[in-house]
């Protein structure tokens, strides 16, 4: 079924679902690997002004802040052992409704090469706040011969008896929909978490600084794996220096990639955020961004995306590790310079990355690799 | 900006001097007079003291690059956001010499916001003069019995709201007795440490005071009336005439959340009694001061709206720039409350309010009044996909004045 827009909810009805014998993996890499192509078609036609602008309204990114998601951070050279690896974690099923979020716009391409792994059947919801990119990539799809794919704009849940659920956003999206599915589907929920970075007491303050600003500025800091927490080893000086360093790179990174529209209550919570840490510790703030430096042992506290940091100070690695032992359960990477001191701090779920590759994670499954647990998944 | 840092004792006898101060704006009240001295003259006095009192307050007035020792006008107070009661210590003494601490609600992430106390005197005279005014000043003749939806002040030590409610009926209440209890001037607490609501013994204080043919006091957080309203049913528990409820706070994830008005509604009928006897209050932890809807005393007083004490401003400012918006527009409420003499004289929540005025301008206490209107927490994340939000990450908090 391959609907514009549609006038009625989205509604499958059992006999529609045709049976078919399964894909062998290399045919689903083939899939994956078609939407691969259409995504870089996709990049290419956003060299144009006018589509690059499309996306920009409706990612909330600037001009040149969409550029840099298509040319940084969208999954279009994939070694073939991570496409396997893709297509292992998606397992198999006879359909897949997808139900994209906002914000990381690239994102609904490895959510569609996901669930496209998974099934030859896919439908896929747009957010109806960031479509332009999902409905740009699934219509270039299909037109190039990807016909399981289509795309609706509204579903009535309670309709779907099949197959799998894939959701993205907030828990309580998840929720919604895992109430009111037929109990035989699976919903499998990738809900919202948060990157967290930690220094080394060997980093070079610069040099991490600038890296770090890399996996800040991407998407404004609004994905799952976008470091909001920094936790910096050594003493309330190395902070200070760091969070000096730090100021200066989003300052300069401001020109390069200017931040996009920040929504009035995201607005609100900075501001509150930057007095809380103006009247608790120390704060490095310029127009687009902000940086909490904490004392020692403050309780936790995340700042707003938007480019904002709460930067924690740490004497030590088991330090780091009790500092962040309160955000444990939503952490989803860490990136660090000292990739001893990311796993020792990681969950076991949480990618790690170096510095300036937290948000280029290999298509190789959902970025997200929370195990499922008892809500996530039925 | 170089301030001067006071020793000890300066700072117990600015205080001292401080709250005698704010007390005497409460007396003023008290007896229908004028407040005693200007507002921003006693606001500025203390954020001067608080700046040289409070080490958080004097950086954050750095960072807003306000000097105090020029301030004039107590718009221009920098607010210490309510996030700061939760990480710092917001007092201008050391733990030793703040016997009292008042606390929100605890999450499994958040800290807990903690408002310290060197004496309760001032908050406590303030509570009870607006608290009647609002609540009870046609019964000043009488002890009022009191029935409050929550844990006694000894199984909630730690919260702001029981210590109220204990204070207005040290003031003007008495127990509401069940019948096999003797009467004593302390308020009938009808939930237990463990959230139980105790409707057997509710049953009996109202059936007393229906017997006896005394107007009841009826004190509680939305939350817990909402668990009567499910407990209750299509029941009712007729009060006396004349009786009269207050009901504060948020919910917190601790109930199914109903809309105001119809709270209002299943509250009036479960009582019965008339929906403008049900007032709604605005407090916090953070703050000393209360504010409450006008409809019991005003005729013309729409519910919805929260009237100020002559010591208490609430100014919807810009969410940005914190500067005070337009006249009738949102913005986020910056309090400034004269009665927080030693923690933080301007306080900056995550409420959204509006400005509402009356036929003879916003300030309320007059015919037709004005005053604020609270249209709930700023939301987090109105647009965020998979970035977590603070308030998902503590599992939902509302409107805190800790019930604890």
């Amino acid at each position: 079924m391959t609907v514009d827009r549609l006038s009625q909810p989205y509604s499958p009805r059992p006999d529609q679902v045709p049976v078919r014998p399964p894909r062998s993996l290399d045919e689903r890499v083939a899939d994956v690997q078609r939407l691969q192509r259409v995504a870089r078609s996709i990049a290419d036609r956003a060299q144009s002004h006018a589509f690059a602008q499309v996306l920009a309204v409706s990612s909330g990114l600037s001009l040149e802040g969409v550029r840099l998601a298509l040319a940084h951070h969208l999954e279009l050279d994939s070694p073939a052992e991570d496409l396997v690896r893709l297509v292992q974690a998606a397992g198999d099923c006879e359909r897949v409704t997808v139900v994209l979020s906002a914000n990381v716009f690239v994102g609904a391409f490895r959510a569609i090469a996901l669930a496209r792994a998974a099934s030859r059947h896919v439908i896929v919801r747009p957010s109806s706040r960031d479509f332009a990119f999902a409905h740009a990539f699934v219509d270039a799809a299909i037109a190039a011969g990807d016909l399981g794919l289509s795309r609706v704009d509204t579903i009535d849940f309670k309709c779907i008896m099949h197959g799998e659920v894939h959701v993205y956003g907030r828990d309580e999206t998840i929720r919604a929909i895992r109430a009111e599915v037929d109990r035989g589907v699976v919903v499998r929920g990738h809900g919202t978490g948060l990157g967290v970075a930690v220094i080394s007491e060997a980093a070079d303050p610069t040099r991490a600084a600038k890296a770090l600003t890399d996996d800040v500025v991407a998407f404004d800091q609004r994905g799952c794996l976008s470091p909001r927490i920094v936790v910096c080893i050594g003493d309330e000086a190395r902070a200070f220096s760091f969070a000096q360093a730090l100021d200066a790179e989003l300052r300069a990174a401001e020109v390069r990639v200017p931040r996009g529209t920040v929504p009035t209550e995201e607005q609100a919570l900075a501001t509150h955020y930057l007095a809380t840490m103006a009247f608790a510790g120390r704060v490095w703030a310029g127009p687009t961004h902000g940086i909490g430096v904490a004392p020692r042992a403050m309780a936790p506290l995340l700042p707003p995306p938007y480019r904002h940091l709460h930067l924690a100070t740490c004497s030590s690695d088991a330090e780091a590790e009790a500092a962040l032992a309160p955000f444990r359960p939503v952490i989803t990477c860490v990136g660090s310079d000292a990739r001893a001191l990311a796993a020792r701090v990681a969950p076991p779920w949480a990618r790690q990355a170096n510095l300036g590759k937290m948000q280029r994670p290999p298509l190789d499954g959902p970025v997200d690799r929370r195990a499922p647990h008892a809500d996530a998944e039925r | 900006m170089r301030v001067e840092i006071l020793s000890e004792h300066e700072a117990l006898e600015t205080s001292a001097a401080l709250h005698a101060r704010a007390r005497a704006h409460v007396t003023a009240f008290e007896h229908a007079l004028p407040p005693p001295e200007p507002f921003e003259a006693l606001a500025c006095d203390i954020a001067r003291f608080q700046a040289r009192a409070v080490e958080g307050y004097r950086r954050l007035c750095d960072a807003r690059g306000v000097n105090v020792a020029n301030l004039t006008q107590w718009e221009a107070l920098p607010a210490v956001p309510t996030d700061a009661f939760k990480v710092a210590r917001v007092s201008a003494f050391a733990e030793s010499q703040t016997p009292t601490v008042f606390r929100t609600s605890g999450t499994t992430v958040g800290a807990r916001g903690q408002h310290w106390f060197r004496t309760v005197s001032t908050y406590e005279a303030a509570a009870v003069a607006f608290g009647r005014y609002w609540l009870a000043r046609d019964l000043a003749a009488r002890r009022v019995p009191v029935v409050v939806l929550g844990p006694s002040p000894e199984e909630a030590p730690d919260s702001s709201l029981m210590h109220m409610c204990a204070a207005f009926v040290a003031a003007f209440g008495r127990q509401a007795s069940a019948s096999d209890r003797p009467r004593s001037d302390r308020a009938t607490y009808v939930i237990d440490a463990n959230g139980t609501l105790d409707l057997s013994t509710f049953d009996s204080c109202i059936a007393q005071s229906l017997a006896s043919g005394e107007p009841m006091l009826v004190l509680g957080t939305s939350f817990a009336f909402v668990h009567l309203v499910d407990a209750v049913g299509k029941d009712t528990f007729a009060l006396p005439a004349g009786s009269r409820v207050m009901q504060t706070g948020g919910y917190k994830g601790r109930s199914r959340e109903v809309p105001a008005d119809v709270l209002r509604g299943d509250l009036a009928r479960i009582f019965d009694v008339d929906r403008r006897q049900i007032v709604a209050e605005y407090g916090m932890t953070e703050l000393s001061s209360q504010f409450y809807e006008q409809t019991i005393f005003e005729p013309d007083a729409p519910e919805g709206v929260f009237a100020e004490p002559p010591w208490a401003r609430v100014v919807p400012v810009h969410p940005d720039t914190l500067l005070p918006v337009a006249d009738g527009d949102v913005g986020i409420a910056k309090v400034v409350d004269l009665m927080n003499v030693d923690s933080a004289v301007a306080v900056l929540t995550q409420d959204r309010v509006r400005r509402v005025r009356g036929r003879h301008g916003d300030r309320n206490h007059g015919p037709n009044p004005g005053g604020f209107e609270l249209l709930g927490r700023a939301p987090g994340a109105p647009a965020r996909g998979c970035s977590i939000a603070m308030d998902e990450l503590l599992g939902g908090v509302g409107v805190d004045q800790a019930l604890s």
